[in-house]
């Protein structure tokens, strides 16, 4: 498998260093537009700078810009169990050494992507949209898919594409514009100073300039795009590889591709990383050349062509199948492992999201929970109740039995606490500990750990850390802010 | 969600997969686009509760804002005989209805749905004075 990646990644690498250059000649061209004498060194060294810089946060700080951006929470098992199962299931059948944090995202629209650094820090996030309409089979192959790309390494590889991206369409842009507002003045004054032929010759770096800025962007994105499509194929296949069962992620990219809702927090830069393009009503009639995903119908057919087994040349050869000719779309050195990797037969589970109102009672629920909504049941006459964050009774007659109905307002605060402490965690080391909590004050309280346990704080605890007993989760403790 | 009459936070009741709004205060409901749906059953129903043009200069004291949109809900005249009106998003976001109009407007239809829109609220507000 490491060979598949390292084979997947010098194909990769090659397009990535193409757009570097492109991105080292704009710069060259430009400075010397401007500056004839010398500014070409000085050109490129700006828009290395510029790369550098923005490579540094898209390090740092990269993956929780994006999530924020895309309007995902971070979540734990009680809010969905299932999703944490799964990705549980699919980090063990990938052979991930550490667990992806898990992110929901508040929207209808049924998406998911993955996005971190690294393996140990990475995260998967899916919409409510999505949980709300796929069955469990289904669910394990997206997830599937998007442990793929972070065992492949593409996460971290497409986030530096993706900011080389940026930063040609940046200095394109500006440049441009300059011109635009500066009606080529400090050409012309330069032209007249100096001699003729000086003069032609600066012109027509000027002119080459121009048009390298307007075709770098497009030739840049083209690659950017090519790169993000065979990364797409690759994490089909290893998807199916690790469900043994491709029909899981093909029923489930029909369903997401059937979707009319419009994720609205994607944008141009965000949408290669989801599973499915997430900008279906913009730039569907556009040829396959510019579009960020294989065509979907395409993968679904690929998937469905895997008759004889779930492994890597079971994906190959149906791709030929489906395309009628031979051409290859995975490395050779997956090829070359010819053991059989049989496929599942899935099992009877009832189809999720069967009926349209279930299906929407659970997208909603989902969004509650994520917002932190408190599911209670009145004990008298059994009615559900849910009760956002801001209600601050501590207990209400039920409106049916007028059975009292007490509110657990503490836990509601917990949860909220441990959502933010971990969130606030992330942005630390998070070296020596997975969560952490803030506790509230010097007197008895519990808190929940990430995988659901309830743990009790003694007034008298004094240490830093704790380890949670179900889990073996390192807990770092923080005083009360006084 | 803040309830649109008295901004206190509402909590949400689940009966037969049909979720109201209910503010524990002053017994308003609100009802989204999509709650209306599923609760009538019959698009020609929703279309007209929610798209059926404003005919009304009744003004009222104090000013309503669509929990969704935050802009002025219209007043929609359902019974003339009784005076009575509903809340509206002008965006058909949803309907707001205080104590007992529910019920009152669901009495103006004399047809099935409303039967069943009827035994529901029954169900969901057994003790409360909506029935």
């Amino acid at each position: 498998m490491w060979e598949l990646i390292r084979a997947n990644r010098r194909k990769s690498i090659a397009l990535f260093i193409v757009m570097g250059l492109m991105l080292m000649v704009l710069g060259y061209l430009i400075g010397e537009a401007y500056w004839p004498r010398g500014g070409g060194v000085g050109g490129l060294a700006v828009a290395l700078l510029v790369w550098g810089i923005w490579s540094l946060v898209g390090y740092f700080a990269g993956d929780s810009i994006l999530l924020k951006s895309s309007g995902a929470k971070q979540v734990t098992p009680d809010v969905h169990p299932q999703l944490f199962n799964v990705v549980e299931e699919m980090k063990i059948a990938s052979g991930l050494s550490h667990m992806p944090k898990v992110y929901i995202i508040d929207s209808p629209a049924p998406n998911a992507f993955a996005i971190g650094r690294t393996p140990e820090k990475c995260s998967i996030a899916v919409t409510a949209g999505l949980l709300a309409i796929l069955n469990r089979d289904e669910l394990q192959g997206v997830v599937a898919h998007e442990t793929a790309h972070i065992h492949n390494r593409d996460i971290q590889f497409m986030t530096y594409a993706g900011i080389m991206l940026g930063t040609v369409v940046l200095i394109s842009h500006m440049f441009l514009r300059s011109l635009w507002f500066s009606g080529g003045r400090s050409s012309r004054y330069r032209s007249r100073s100096g001699n003729r032929n000086s003069g032609q010759g600066q012109a027509i770096v000027m002119v080459v300039a121009i048009v390298f800025a307007i075709l770098a962007p497009i030739m840049a994105r083209l690659l950017y795009l090519a790169i993000s499509r065979r990364r797409e194929y690759l994490a089909d296949a290893s998807g199916a590889r690790f469900t043994r069962y491709p029909e899981g992620l093909a029923s489930a990219l029909e369903k997401i591709s059937g979707s009319k809702e419009d994720l609205k927090t994607a944008n141009k830069v965000t949408a290669p990383m989801y599973i499915v393009n997430p900008l279906k009503g913009k730039g569907k009639k556009l040829a396959n050349l510019s579009s960020t995903h294989p065509p979907i119908t395409e993968r679904i057919r690929i998937l469905r062509s895997m008759a004889g087994g779930a492994g890597y040349a079971d994906y190959q050869s149906a791709y030929e199948k489906v395309h009628g000719k031979k051409s290859s779309v995975l490395p050779q050195s997956a090829l070359a492992d010819k053991s059989a990797v049989p496929v599942l037969i899935p099992g009877q589970e009832e189809m999720a999201g069967a009926g349209q109102k279930s299906s929407r009672r659970e997208f909603g629920d989902v969004v509650r929970a994520v917002n932190q909504y408190l599911f209670l049941f009145c004990a008298g006459c059994g009615l559900k109740i849910k009760v956002p964050p801001e209600f601050k009774k501590k207990q209400f007659p039920c409106p049916r039995c007028k059975t009292q109905i007490e509110v657990p307002l503490a836990e509601m605060a917990t949860v909220g606490a441990v959502l933010e402490s971990v969130d606030q965690g992330r942005q630390e080391t998070q070296k020596d500990y997975d969560m952490v909590y803030r506790r509230k004050r010097s007197e008895w309280e519990s808190f929940r750990c990430n995988c659901g346990k309830t743990i009790q704080l003694s007034p008298h605890f004094s240490g830093n850390y704790l380890d949670c007993s179900n889990c073996r989760r390192k807990i770092k403790i923080e005083l009360p802010q006084i | 969600m803040d309830c649109v009459n008295c901004r206190e936070p509402m909590i949400v009741l689940e009966v037969d997969q049909v979720e109201i709004d209910y503010c524990l205060e002053c017994g308003g409901i609100w009802l989204d686009s999509g709650e209306l749906g599923i609760l009538l059953d019959d698009d020609d129903i929703v279309a007209e509760f929610l798209e059926k043009p404003v005919m009304t200069n009744h003004v009222r004291e104090s000013e309503r804002l669509c929990p969704e949109c935050e802009k002025n809900l219209n007043e929609l005249l359902v019974d003339p005989d009784n005076g009575i009106y509903i809340d509206r998003c002008a965006d058909r976001h949803g309907l707001f209805f205080d104590r007992g109009e529910l019920k009152q407007v669901i009495g103006l239809f004399r047809t099935e749905t409303s039967k069943k829109v009827a035994s529901l609220l029954k169900d969901i507000f057994r003790g409360d004075k909506i029935d």
